[in-house]
């Protein structure tokens, strides 16, 4: 098991990538017909917050992170759609290390939290669910970010 | 509340491990942090875990003080020490040894709060003797006395002088030698520690040295010795184990007070070098691994592998440390996870938040964006397959190129900056744009798109629009 300690990786694309995303899942929601009416607007919440989730699960990654492999899945599955994800070689041992289950209690509690927070931390290890966690938190702000940025340059409006 | 959790899980264990004598032999591997003599001696007050006498009893006290960790070997070891000893244990001073002793050896110190000094008995002494002759026998008692011994030299010197334990144990009881490892492997494929590996190894040496200097003194050491002998590990460092006996009977004829100032000093040491030993022991698998083998493979491969998983779970929280604001002076797992926890919580309620905001503000948008996006991810399509398919290094900006160059830059003002910039391989470095001047590009860019012609307030018509402004976007 001694295994060298390779540096986490949890590099975030610039905020440019996630406003493009971002601004693209707008305008095609934007498209819809029935976007734009004055009412019906928790519809319209839902639908924004799933397109900033989506956009930010493609600008962080696409198909690289777990996290936001789960999230497009999840997305997909309200559509309806069927979603073929390229199949990663590491989920095997997400599951041989969940037979092994010598964890703190204590810190599964925690973990557990974490899971339910984190798309798709339902399957993962718990070092793993650290390191996607952090990506996560990355990728999160960036998103805030730029929502606020949308946000205080159509408000003046 | 970390450390009550524990102890129950702990405890849990210990009753299930205490069953089989199997369990022993991995806690004294685990312990490692002392060796066991310098407990008895100087621990007898404090450190020495009088919790039970028998077995039952060091369950008992087990499940109410024993910490998960290899802490709650010691407290394990020091509870079947003493019980061969109908000796007043105090459930209650073992934890508080344990939790002042981890503090003290171990680099938990949130999860070991400590927990008032209670009075410990040196039982240990006084049960040990006839164990020697009838180990044979007795192999699964001996083996908890030897393990608890470990645990006391664990309490008080987490980190023990694996070689010191090796060749004291070696020394003393050749002859019950092989039986002690048998009883090991057993009570060790039981053990269920995450830690309990690295401590076995820590306090092997150490329990070596504890056992010996403590047989001499009386029955205690001679057990100690029987338990240390149990480890094949010791015959490596019996050379050291001498070294050490002399330390550990000084301390051992130390104080029957509490040894917390005794303990730091030589714990530091023996700890360090017991964990050295451990890893390098592990590394080659020498006698470590020959142990390991006659115990069960299962419980030596899990311990390592849990230490490990152990240590990538610390270096990752260290890592969400420095992202989650203002979790620096939080130490500890528990909270930090909760810090983090309430981090991720609150920045998916800025996003909710934030998308009402834009909800309300959505239907005013310019339509005029939608295509200038809209060749955007015409290109990122060209390109072969959608964005999101593609990998994203982190020059990611770079995924983009294929954009005109000019597209962004007429239409989007400084927004068409920031992102075609990147975008465009031929600029090569990629110039962030501050906050602050990402939203005077957003406005702009709307006002342009504003500028540019009427937007109409219902879809159809702004599609109607859409190629009037295409035009105008475009030179």
């Amino acid at each position: 098991m001694a295994s060298a300690d390779k540096p986490i990786n949890t590099d975030v694309p610039e905020k440019d990538v996630f406003a493009l995303h971002f601004l693209q899942s707008l305008s095609n929601l934007r498209r819809q017909n029935t976007f734009n009416s004055p009412e019906k607007t928790n519809d319209r919440v839902k639908k924004i917050k799933k397109a900033a989730y989506v956009s930010m699960a493609r600008a962080a990654g696409g198909t690289n992170r777990l996290w936001s492999r789960a999230l497009l899945r999840r997305a997909a599955k309200e559509n309806n759609k069927v979603v073929r994800l390229p199949r990663r070689k590491k989920r095997v041992t997400c599951l041989r290390r969940r037979r092994s289950n010598r964890r703190d209690p204590v810190e599964e509690e925690e973990a557990e939290r974490l899971r339910n927070l984190v798309p798709g931390g339902g399957g993962m290890e718990t070092s793993k669910l650290m390191e996607e966690t952090a990506h996560y938190i990355k990728c999160l702000s960036m998103q805030v970010k730029v929502m606020q940025c949308l946000v205080d340059g159509l408000a003046p409006k | 509340m970390d450390v009550n959790e524990k102890e129950e899980f702990s405890g849990e264990k210990r009753n299930t491990s205490y069953d089989s004598a199997d369990n022993h032999p991995s806690d004294w591997r685990i312990s490692g942090s002392n060796p066991v003599s310098a407990p008895f001696g100087s621990y007898s007050t404090e450190n020495l875990i009088t919790a039970s006498c028998s077995p039952s009893q060091m369950m008992d006290s087990f499940g109410q003080t024993l910490w998960y960790d290899p802490t709650n070997l010691q407290a394990v070891g020091y509870g079947g020490f003493s019980g061969g000893h109908p000796s007043s244990s105090s459930s209650s001073c073992f934890r508080g040894n344990m939790d002042r002793s981890l503090e003290m050896g171990w680099s938990m110190p949130n999860l070991l709060p400590p927990k008032g000094n209670g009075l410990f008995l040196p039982n240990a002494s006084s049960f040990l003797p006839p164990s020697m002759a009838q180990l044979p026998a007795d192999s699964g008692f001996i083996e908890r006395a030897a393990r608890f011994s470990l645990f006391s030299d664990m309490v008080n010197q987490p980190l023990a002088k694996p070689e010191s334990v090796g060749l004291f144990l070696e020394g003393q009881c050749p002859s019950t030698e092989v039986n002690v490892g048998v009883a090991h492997n057993d009570a060790s494929t039981a053990m269920k520690g995450p830690n309990v590996r690295s401590s076995e190894q820590a306090s092997k040496p150490n329990v070596s040295e504890d056992t010996q200097s403590s047989g001499q003194k009386g029955g205690e050491t001679s057990s100690k010795g029987f338990d240390s002998k149990k480890r094949k590990r010791n015959r490596q460092n019996s050379e050291a184990d001498q070294s050490h006996k002399s330390e550990e009977e000084a301390e051992n004829n130390g104080d029957k007070k509490r040894n917390d100032e005794q303990s730091p000093n030589s714990p530091g040491n023996k700890t360090n070098s017991g964990k050295q030993q451990g890893k390098q022991t592990s590394d080659p698998k020498h006698g470590y691994i020959h142990v390991r083998a006659r115990r069960g493979q299962a419980t030596n491969s899990h311990s390592l592998a849990e230490r490990v998983r152990r240590e990538k779970i610390s270096e990752r929280m260290k890592f969400l440390q420095d992202l989650v604001p203002g979790c620096n002076k939080v130490t500890g797992k528990a909270v930090m996870l909760d810090e983090i926890i309430n981090y991720v919580q609150s920045l998916q309620r800025q996003v909710e938040f934030l998308s009402m905001k834009l909800a309300t503000v959505n239907p005013q948008m310019d339509f005029n964006l939608e295509a200038l996006l809209a060749k955007d991810v015409r290109e990122l399509q060209l390109r072969g397959g959608s964005s999101s398919a593609t990998p994203f290094p982190q020059n990611m900006p770079m995924v983009y190129p294929p954009l005109p160059h000019g597209f962004m830059q007429q239409t989007l003002s400084s927004i068409g900056r920031n992102i075609s910039s990147p975008l465009s391989p031929i600029n090569g470095g990629y110039k962030r744009q501050e906050t602050n001047g990402w939203e005077g590009d957003l406005q702009n860019v709307i006002h342009i798109n504003y500028g540019a012609g009427d937007v109409p307030s219902d879809p159809a018509a702004a599609t109607a629009s859409l190629p009037s402004s295409n035009m105008k976007v475009e030179p």
